[in-house]
């Protein structure tokens, strides 16, 4: 009985799974090689061939500088793979720092937008070009048709699209949207733990959330960046490295202390 | 000075007391160098409708190099009636000469009959009469010259080449040779003469938006079927449109690799046509390629499909974004051997290979202030402590770990030795905060007591 179960439970995610593709039978997917959080998603990784989303609170929603490490480290594999452009609204992105956390920047290709439509549409075009393996793109907020769009130029050659939601200096905060986004990202800094006998700062250390995965389960984590400030790197195992599941009671915690300070 | 003056007997270097004695209602302006030497360089840029080959001659003059162009107007006579209309019709007052030397041309212009043309062989016999201040002399040799007797040129070509240069100085020799074509001379053209230029002239002149396209294609397959003859290809173009009223609009394209597909070259011009003004129309277009390279039709290779595809399909990308946004807008960074943070990645050609040159062991921040910011209410140890606390945009923040002080001082090699100095050092701390966000911050100068330390905040680890 319950092996019908199972298999009846199989095929409708199979369904599902290919409704959500829009069509294209080859969903690939970037696991992160660990079961912890591989599970969440459909194709047991970070689906391929359409954009996530990667925001911030307090200082980090201005500054965006722990989702643009945590996204450059999600798709450094892909950035190994092909080639990665990188869209700005503000040109302060400095290349040996993501070439210190282990991401290929010699490669990486910068665009600095002058708007946010602007910055849309690079990314959208950088999307669509064949050869590109990840577009990241610094902008405030995607709008649902903005989404879409984006959704559309990713479909066509199978890029992944990484938006890291950045508001100007001083510029209010404007709500989450963004239901096109395959997956929603929430990063905090996280108090680093240097290793036994070393003092001064250990690897950098993320508190991160996944709001939103569509067709998956959300989840909180705790990630390191393993290979960062080291020459040992690039063993094959990806970047990130998960320290520890995190319960929201503890994120909770975090989140009034920021915003206190 | 206008014809007026000059009849009046006023000259160019006159005191303005003297003129005025002579012309009481003399009407001054101040001189503005500046403007004379815009306008001539836009008089030099309009002058390459009739030729490539323009050169500027400060002050007031320029040479047209016509070798070659004559015949497109139907002879020298032609050009020149065609030119001199030209420079009428814009309001100018001018002199012009054809000769077959810059020399010769120059003195003809200067003091030789207006609209002057030496036949081949009768270019000395046109000189002769001239007075030696039409060799381009400095004014004191002229002025000796003018002073032993020697009024025309004529008698300056009969004395022996070696009293003269011992009497003239070599100066003298030199410019008789350039005249007579003896000794070359080079001249500064406005720009090298480009042998990669397509021209189209129109019956009609034309100002559709959609004839502007099409004339775009036409001249950019002119100029590539002769690229790809010679099996060569151009990273830079230049499409000028000249209008009826002798303005030149133009526009430019790059590319990151050389290319020569008119189709691709067009399209890039394609959103730029409408910031051109037709005005009353258009009579002729031309399009010149610069950075001309050879370039073999590649083929793709079969065996890795998707490398090939990467390079096809980012230059075309990185093209159509170069083009849009402006070439400082799109980079790809590069290496600087330099200790100095913000200048060990400077922005690169966005199709350079990339280079390997940073060091992953030495911690760098992700964001990196163009300006570092100033930090408030540091509180810090002396004499080098990292500090236990800071207050940037107005939030404090209360250090809990922290590394450092790594210390960068200025690249005094790079400049005078006595412009070095201690202030120019920056100690840099890496440190975390309660909530764990990562600063780069540094202390400005070497540590001295009584002196209160000034704190920067330089950017960000993420």
């Amino acid at each position: 009985m319950s092996g019908f179960r199972d298999e009846r439970l199989a095929a409708l995610k199979a369904k599902i799974a290919t409704l959500e593709a829009g069509g294209r039978t080859d969903s690939e997917s970037l696991p992160f090689g660990d079961p912890r959080i591989d599970s969440c998603f459909l194709g047991d990784g970070l689906p391929l061939g359409c954009w996530h989303e990667f925001g911030a609170e307090g200082m980090e929603a201005e500054t965006a500088a722990c989702p643009a490490a945590f996204a450059a480290l999600v798709a450094a594999p892909l950035a190994r793979r092909g080639e990665a452009v990188w869209i700005l609204r503000r040109d302060d992105l400095f290349a040996p720092g993501l070439v210190g956390l282990g991401f290929p920047a010699e490669r990486l290709i910068q665009v600095c937008a002058r708007d946010e439509d602007e910055a849309l549409a690079v990314a959208e075009d950088a999307l669509a070009t064949p050869g590109v393996a990840a577009v990241f793109a610094e902008v405030e907020a995607v709008s649902l048709t903005a989404g879409r769009r984006l959704q559309l130029a990713c479909e066509k050659r199978g890029a992944t699209g990484f938006v890291i939601r950045r508001r100007p200096y001083g510029g209010k905060a404007r709500g989450a949207t963004g239901s096109a986004a395959a997956s929603r990202w929430r990063v905090t800094p996280a108090a680093s733990e240097p290793g036994p006998g070393e003092f001064g700062l250990g690897p950098p250390r993320w508190a991160v959330t996944l709001e939103r995965c569509r067709g998956g389960r959300t989840g909180a984590w705790l990630f390191e960046a393993g290979d960062a400030y080291t020459h040992e790197a690039s063993d094959g195992t990806h970047p990130l490295r998960l320290v520890a599941p995190l319960g929201d009671l503890q994120l909770a915690t975090a989140q009034p202390l920021r915003r206190a300070g | 000075m206008d014809r007026a003056g000059r009849r009046l007997g006023l000259y160019v270097g006159q005191k303005v007391t003297d003129a005025a004695a002579i012309a009481p209602d003399l009407i001054t302006a101040e001189a503005e160098p500046e403007a004379d030497a815009l306008a001539l360089s836009a008089l030099v840029d309009w002058c390459v409708r009739f030729s490539p080959a323009v050169a500027a001659d400060e002050p007031d003059g320029l040479f047209l190099d016509i070798s070659g162009v004559a015949h497109l107007w139907g002879g020298e006579e032609a050009l020149l009636a065609d030119f001199r209309a030209r420079l009428m019709a814009n309001g100018l007052a001018f002199r012009v000469a054809i000769a077959d030397t810059p020399g010769a041309a120059w003195a003809l212009a200067h003091y030789g009959e207006d609209g002057a043309i030496a036949r081949p062989g009768q270019q000395i016999g046109l000189l002769a009469p001239l007075p030696p201040a039409a060799l381009r002399l400095a004014p004191e040799t002229a002025a000796q010259i003018d002073r032993l007797g020697l009024k025309a040129l004529a008698q300056l070509f009969d004395i022996p080449r070696a009293p003269l240069a011992r009497r003239f100085g070599i100066e003298t020799l030199t410019r008789i040779d350039q005249a007579l074509g003896r000794s070359k001379e080079a001249l500064t053209y406005r720009r090298p003469p480009n042998p990669w230029f397509a021209r189209l002239a129109f019956a009609e002149p034309i100002s559709a938006p959609d004839d502007m396209a099409r004339v775009t294609i036409d001249v950019a397959a002119k100029l590539c079927a002769r690229l790809e003859k010679e099996g060569q290809g151009a990273r830079r173009f230049e499409l000028c449109f000249h209008r009826l009223d002798g303005y030149v609009a133009p526009l430019t394209i790059g590319l990151s690799l050389a290319g020569r597909d008119a189709a691709r070259i067009a399209k890039l011009f394609a959103p730029k046509l409408e910031t051109v003004d037709p005005g009353f129309g258009i009579e002729v277009v031309t399009l010149e390629a610069a950075e001309v390279e050879p370039v073999s039709g590649r083929q793709a290779r079969l065996d890795s499909l998707i490398e090939a595809g990467g390079a096809e399909g980012l230059a075309p990308l990185i093209d159509r974004l170069t083009n849009r946004l402006g070439e400082d807008r799109v980079w790809k960074a590069r290496p600087v051997e330099s200790h100095v943070p913000e200048q060990s990645a400077t922005p690169g050609a966005p199709m350079a290979p990339p280079l390997a040159g940073w060091d992953p062991e030495r911690p760098r921040p992700l964001r990196l202030f163009s300006r570092p910011e100033p930090l408030e209410l540091v509180m810090a140890p002396i004499p080098d402590d990292p500090p236990v606390q800071f207050r940037w945009r107005g939030q404090m923040h209360r250090v809990r770990r922290a590394e450092g002080p790594e210390r960068i001082g200025e690249e005094w090699w790079r400049g005078a030795i006595e412009d070095a100095r201690t202030t120019h050092i920056r100690d840099y701390y890496r440190v975390e905060d309660e909530t764990g966000a990562r600063f780069w911050l540094f202390r400005a100068g070497i540590y001295a007591p009584g002196v209160e330390a000034k704190w920067w905040l330089h950017g960000l680890f993420a």
